[in-house]
């Protein structure tokens, strides 16, 4: 492998960095002040339940994931409902992901 | 609430989302530096790019010996999911100057897009309290990716492990919603969705593309349950 050199690292970040701030910003200041229809606030509201549950099946989930066996894939499957009651009992984000870690870790590296 | 007040409580707030970063950007600078980035250009890409899945995608890339174009457009690709984020915060910024509504949306990341959700529908929180949670979170990605370009390999953190943390906080995230048919049919739509992307080969894609399906499904399902 070649080390990355400051040219290319320029390039990447340049365009990388300029078409991310688009995405983050250009939504947000083109809508913020307007009267939204109620057709389109009723559709933000709807973003968040999708979002996160798109990137929780992001990690979740890969094609094929059983094919080596039952046993590797389900382990973040079960860590992921210790955090769902995690969840539910204690509301808080900083206990999920201190319970979701510790379980995660130890069902691959002690139980397996 | 007083100047203290406020950054005491997005402090409170972001401290989930710190924590992980270091777990997770530690790794990220040790990849990082093994393809040669230094600490400096870690810090670089963190202030200006700021985008974890994008950092860990480049040097990966990197290494399998793509070539530049097609790294930017994947990790391009991999973050257009921000425009749901930046759409659904719009309304929040009403009343916002222009200065802080455009820095408050440029610093925004799936975590803090969460975590901030989450609090301004429990409220009272402000877009002054929403940008400190950025800012706290993107110190902490800053801080913990140099570091990890300078400790280089010396440290092995099982990234497997660490990066759960952020799973966790997705997974407190989608259970700590409103429990309404729709938002359930969302969620399963969404899931389903991101699960058929990938199948598709178009992983780059999935979260945005799985999301969309997911909102739609709720609308459909919001128009079905007028009827009846």
């Amino acid at each position: 492998m070649q080390a990355i050199e400051w040219g290319d690292f320029w390039i990447i970040l340049a365009v990388c960095a300029v078409t991310i701030l688009a995405c983050r910003t250009l939504p947000l200041m083109l809508l913020k002040g307007r009267e939204l229809p109620e057709k389109v606030s009723q559709v933000l509201g709807y973003i968040p339940p999708a979002t996160f549950a798109a990137l929780v099946a992001n990690d979740l989930l890969t094609p094929g994931m059983f094919s080596a066996g039952i046993w590797p894939a389900a382990a973040p499957l079960v860590a992921a409902l210790i955090v769902v009651v995690v969840a539910k009992f204690t509301k808080s984000l900083l206990w999920c992901a201190i319970a979701g870690v510790a379980a995660y870790a130890l069902l691959t590296l002690v139980l397996v | 609430m007083s100047g203290k007040d406020t950054v005491r409580a997005s402090l409170k707030a972001a401290l989930p989302i710190m924590l992980g970063y270091v777990a997770i950007g530690i790794p990220c600078g040790i990849l990082s530096d093994s393809i040669g980035l230094s600490w400096l250009q870690c810090l670089l890409m963190s202030m200006l790019f700021y985008s974890g899945a994008g950092q860990f995608m480049i040097p990966n890339m990197w290494l399998a010996g793509s070539p530049i174009a097609s790294i930017i457009a994947s990790v391009s690709l991999v973050n257009t999911r921000q425009m749901l984020y930046s759409t659904s915060l719009a309304p929040r910024c009403n009343n916002v100057k222009r200065g802080l509504a455009f820095f408050f949306a440029a610093t925004v990341t799936d975590e803090s897009f969460g975590v901030n959700t989450m609090r301004f529908e429990s409220g009272p929180w402000t877009v002054q309290n929403a940008t400190l949670v950025n800012v706290f979170s993107q110190s902490s990605w800053a801080i913990s990716t140099v570091v990890g370009a300078l400790i280089g390999s010396a440290i092995g953190i099982p990234l497997a492990i660490a990066s759960f943390a952020m799973t966790s906080i997705f997974i407190c995230l989608l259970v700590t919603q409103k429990i309404s048919k729709e938002n359930i049919a969302a969620a399963i739509a969404a899931m389903v969705g991101v699960y058929i992307c990938k199948l598709a080969g178009l992983s780059g894609a999935a979260i945005l593309i799985g999301a969309i399906i997911g909102i739609a499904a709720a609308m459909a399902c919001s128009k079905i349950g007028k009827r009846a």
